[in-house]
């Protein structure tokens, strides 16, 4: 127990949730999901061969800033694109989410829970857009891309800066 | 349900920015969400320009009314990154000002300029806005809890112009808007004057 809790703790970072919730916005099809697990897997196998550091943060900002400008552009976004950001995004959050657990069953363990909670994260997102048909739920999606890429924007400045 | 659902997802999301996680790794994410959203809040000029603009938007209509919400917040940002990076930009604390001079005016008079002009003005605006911002913004693994949470209160703030802005459905209304339309441009002549 203490170790999906600790996994759910590892993957509520806004950065993640902002990748992660923008990427939804974008999602119409069930392939961008099945690359973005894809993705959860090959980053978790790189960090189980004990991977160096790598600039996923910056990666998840990136994400973050053009799916949250698409979003807010309502541009729809082929399912090829789609799909390739998603496994991008998979890899990259994989990346920056290691387990803390010191045991390999316990680590194994965290990352399983990490995955399913940006799985679930990024399926609910997804599930909400689709929904928002009517005219003012879509420029209520808009206006959550406008201000996820403004956030990642920002922070992406920061990092790139300093 | 989808309606229950979509009305509490923004408070959901709230809660989960504001959780605060234990461990070291992802750092001070309730402090960086709270400072973030109550950034505005404590710069008058700021909040009474950013809910000067969606009152605009009402007198502007569609779609002005959805658009500066979505527009200014990308526009503000790119005026946040020139604050970060150190391009010098002028007078910013007088733009700031000018701004809520400026859109009280617009309010104040009902304008109605053509879209780009209002789009122009709005974008003009923003990017003082952003610069004064960016180059507040905390560095560490906070930074995006208070970028998120400043984002979202400026979108807020808007959303609150919008919300009194509708008010001008009614004589009494449109009356009570324009009004203080007027009190934001006298308050932004106020601070440009530095009295404030």
């Amino acid at each position: 127990m203490a170790a999906v809790i600790a996994a759910f703790i590892q993957f509520a970072q806004p950065t993640h949730l902002l990748a992660v919730v923008a990427l939804g916005l974008l999602v119409r099809s069930a392939s961008p999901i099945i690359a973005f697990v894809l993705g959860l897997l090959t980053g978790s196998i790189a960090i189980a061969f004990a991977m160096r550091e790598t600039p996923s943060t910056l990666v998840l900002l990136g994400i973050a800033a053009v799916a949250g400008m698409i979003a807010a552009l309502a541009r729809p976004l082929p399912i090829l694109v789609a799909s390739v950001l998603a496994f991008v995004t998979g890899v990259a959050l994989a990346l920056n989410s290691p387990p803390q657990a010191i045991t390999t069953p316990e680590a194994i363990k965290e990352q399983i829970t990490t995955g399913n909670a940006a799985v679930l994260l990024l399926a609910g997102s997804a599930w909400l857009a689709a929904k928002a048909t009517r005219p003012w739920r879509r420029i209520g999606v808009r206006i959550a891309g406008s201000w996820i890429a403004a956030s990642a924007i920002l922070v992406l400045a920061l990092r790139l800066a300093r | 349900m989808t309606v229950r659902v979509l009305r509490i997802a923004p408070i959901a999301a709230a809660f989960v920015f504001i959780t605060s996680p234990a461990f070291a790794h992802t750092g001070e994410t309730a402090g960086g969400f709270l400072a973030g959203i109550t950034h505005p809040v404590f710069g008058p000029d700021h909040i009474i320009a950013m809910v000067a603009v969606g009152m605009w938007g009402v007198f502007l209509g569609a779609p002005a009314i959805w658009l500066l919400p979505i527009v200014f917040p990308l526009v503000m940002a790119l005026g946040g990154v020139l604050g970060i990076i150190g391009v010098p930009l002028p007078a910013v604390e007088a733009g700031i000002a000018s701004s809520a001079i400026v859109l009280g005016l617009m309010v104040a008079l009902a304008a109605r300029p053509p879209l780009w002009v209002a789009a122009v003005l709005v974008g003009a605006f923003a990017i003082f806005h952003g610069y004064a911002h960016g180059q507040e913004l905390p560095d560490g693994a906070n930074a995006v809890a208070f970028s998120a949470g400043f984002v979202i209160a400026t979108g807020l703030l808007h959303l609150t112009g919008i919300a009194f802005g509708l008010l001008a459905r009614w004589p009494a209304g449109r009356l009570a808007v324009r009004g203080a339309g007027g009190a934001i441009a006298l308050i932004g002549l106020a601070y440009l004057g530095g009295l404030m």
